[in-house]
């Protein structure tokens, strides 16, 4: 039994895990870095525990210091939320060999997945289709070019330690592929410390569509559904929803299948994402997994009233799932928009201090944040302010809700995504579902 | 150098009016002050420092125009962990209030993780308040001691 939970995260998702160990009658520890003094989820808190100065490395990626406040609070969990150290597989295995159960899965299904040139090979031993590309790493860049015209032009290389949309450079054509080639490699060994790289097709028009699955700790795996988070400004997603839509019963019944596969194929137990790209009127193919819970689960939330984190918590203690697939329930339409702390138009953050901050609330409406009136938005962190999530019966009534609320927000003190997000829920190609990664390269709106 | 020696030392310097006398023997140094309420002191080599130093702080100056001069600075803990005064369970505390220590002396110790952390002061004064208890937790950048500086 889980008795007191160390939530090793900040900010809007860190108040989120607190609201749902605070339901199931878990003691919540906070830590935090003197930047985050005065942030929401420290109050929230039971107890709350400074750690370290302002840089995450010396604060929320600091181990050490969290492993000592998980030892002078005698928490018996940790909860890692998303980045940070949700995804560190030391991190994990210290907890395990301390004794702290981590929220989350294995640290062998982290490293695994978290290597993309492994996560590729393990997924395609259980048949499920990949994006065309190099079999494992390539380290010359004569042998790069030579897959790279197999594989047809334009291609994407990627760091095999990378993922979430960093270490990628897109090529177009064979005369810049060497170049692009090499500053991979170099900037893969100086931002993940390993110069691995992989060669895949790159899909000009493709849609981001991700399935939920949740595993347990006796081999059972189901999934929540799927997530389309097309909407994306350099990788970074901007406005995600469920269902995907606009997509064929066959094709989304066949992911469905191969995320459960993916996830089953790599005893997966914990709750995690399996991500694909979706070329329309074509085929899905497996882009990378997550081992965390992440950013819009809330819109899977919405639709099937199942409470995530709380089905985290229930699998880290050990209880098998409580639901078979037939059981999972979707129903209706959930968009979430990230308001960031950002100019509308060129999204260059601006933190500061909030003056008015007014939220909507109303029938089918949702509001994770961790922002107040007077509280100042450090500049050492991510800029999400909060997530606006809406859910109604069907995609349109979900968009309409939306525009509604939106319109409800005021946030002063700071520049907010909230006009751009506006802008969105009009934007024709985004009312008639005309997703696509690249949508905000060929719309401004 | 042994105890005999010490006492020694001691015996010598009672009957003469020397008021400050230093010794040193390899790597230890023996330093004895005669004043007001100060037994002899000796002490400890300086260890190769494996814990950072603690960081000192100043009192925030009040709102109003002229902030008032500090009257002693503060150790704060540079980690997470449990505050200990003493090298061990039944040795004599590092420090008391009234104790002098010098930049570089120990302090106290921060256990984190089963590592016992030797905190060091960065500053010579005397020791004017210990906020911890023995064995209670501290997070990072909490208050240990006040010192009032030289």
């Amino acid at each position: 039994m889980i008795h007191k939970v160390l939530i090793a995260n900040r900010g809007e998702i860190a108040v989120r895990i607190i609201r749902t160990c605070r339901e199931m009658g878990i003691k919540t520890v906070s830590v935090y870095s003197t930047a985050d003094r005065d942030a929401m989820h420290v109050r929230m808190a039971d107890q709350a525990v400074c750690i370290g100065p302002p840089p995450g490395v010396d604060s929320y990626l600091n181990v050490p210091a969290i492993l000592s406040a998980i030892e002078i609070t005698d928490s018996d969990a940790v909860h890692p939320g998303y980045g940070f150290l949700a995804e560190n597989p030391p991190f994990a295995e210290i907890c395990a060999n301390y004794g702290v159960r981590f929220i989350g899965p294995s640290s062998e299904a982290i490293r695994l997945m978290g290597d993309k040139i492994e996560a590729r090979r393990a997924v395609q031993k259980v048949k499920v289709p990949v994006v065309p590309g190099s079999d494992g790493a390539v380290t010359e860049e004569e042998e790069g070019l030579r897959v790279a015209k197999e594989i047809g032009f334009p291609v994407i290389v990627k760091a095999a330690a990378g993922g979430g949309g960093r270490g990628m450079k897109i090529v177009h054509s064979p005369a810049s592929f060497i170049n692009a080639f090499l500053t991979a490699q170099s900037e893969a060994l100086s931002a993940f410390g390993v110069p691995d790289v992989y060669i895949e097709k790159y899909f000009d028009n493709a849609r981001h569509v991700e399935v939920q699955v949740m595993g347990d700790r006796h081999g059972n795996v189901v999934h929540l559904g799927d997530r389309d988070c097309s909407i994306q400004r350099r990788h970074q997603k901007l406005i995600e929803e469920s269902p995907a839509p606009a997509l064929p019963a066959r094709v989304r019944n066949r992911m469905w299948k191969a995320a459960v596969d993916a996830a089953v194929g790599v005893n997966y137990d914990s709750v995690g994402t399996v991500e694909f790209l979706y070329v329309p009127d074509g085929e899905f193919h497996f882009l990378e997994m997550n081992t965390r819970i992440q950013v819009e689960h809330t819109v899977t939330e919405m639709v099937t009233g199942i409470d995530i984190v709380r089905e985290q918590i229930r699998i880290a203690d050990g209880k098998k799932l409580r639901y078979e697939q037939k059981d999972v329930p979707l129903r209706g339409h959930a968009i979430e928009v990230r308001i960031n702390a950002e100019d509308p138009e060129t999204f260059l953050p601006f933190p500061g201090p909030i003056r008015t901050c007014i939220f909507p609330g109303g029938f089918g409406v949702r509001v994770d944040t961790a922002i107040y009136p007077g509280y100042v938005v450090p500049s050492t962190y991510d800029s999400l302010l909060g997530k606006l999530i809406v859910h109604g019966d069907d995609r349109n009534e979900a968009i309409m809700r939306m525009r509604r609320a939106l319109d409800e927000v005021r946030i002063e003190g700071v520049r907010t995504t909230v006009p751009f997000h506006k802008k969105m829920m009009v934007n024709s190609d985004f009312v008639e579902a005309r997703l696509s990664t690249n949508f905000l390269e060929k719309n401004r709106p | 150098m042994n105890l005999k020696e010490i006492r020694e030392i001691l015996e010598l310097l009672k009957g003469s009016d020397v008021s400050e006398f230093e010794l040193g023997r390899g790597d230890t140094v023996l330093k004895l002050r005669r004043g007001p309420a100060n037994a002899p002191v000796l002490l400890p080599p300086v260890p190769p420092a494996p814990a950072p130093p603690a960081r000192a702080a100043e009192e925030p100056p009040a709102a109003a125009s002229v902030p008032p001069k500090p009257t002693y600075k503060e150790i704060l803990s540079p980690i997470v962990g449990t505050f200990y005064r003493s090298p061990a369970p039944d040795a004599a505390p590092f420090v008391e209030v009234g104790t002098r220590v010098v930049k570089g002396q120990v302090l106290c110790i921060v256990e984190a993780m089963k590592i016992m952390n030797q905190i060091e002061s960065d500053t010579t004064g005397t020791i004017s308040a210990i906020i911890v208890e023995n064995a209670q937790p501290v997070a990072y950048g909490q208050a240990l001691f006040h010192i009032t500086p030289e």
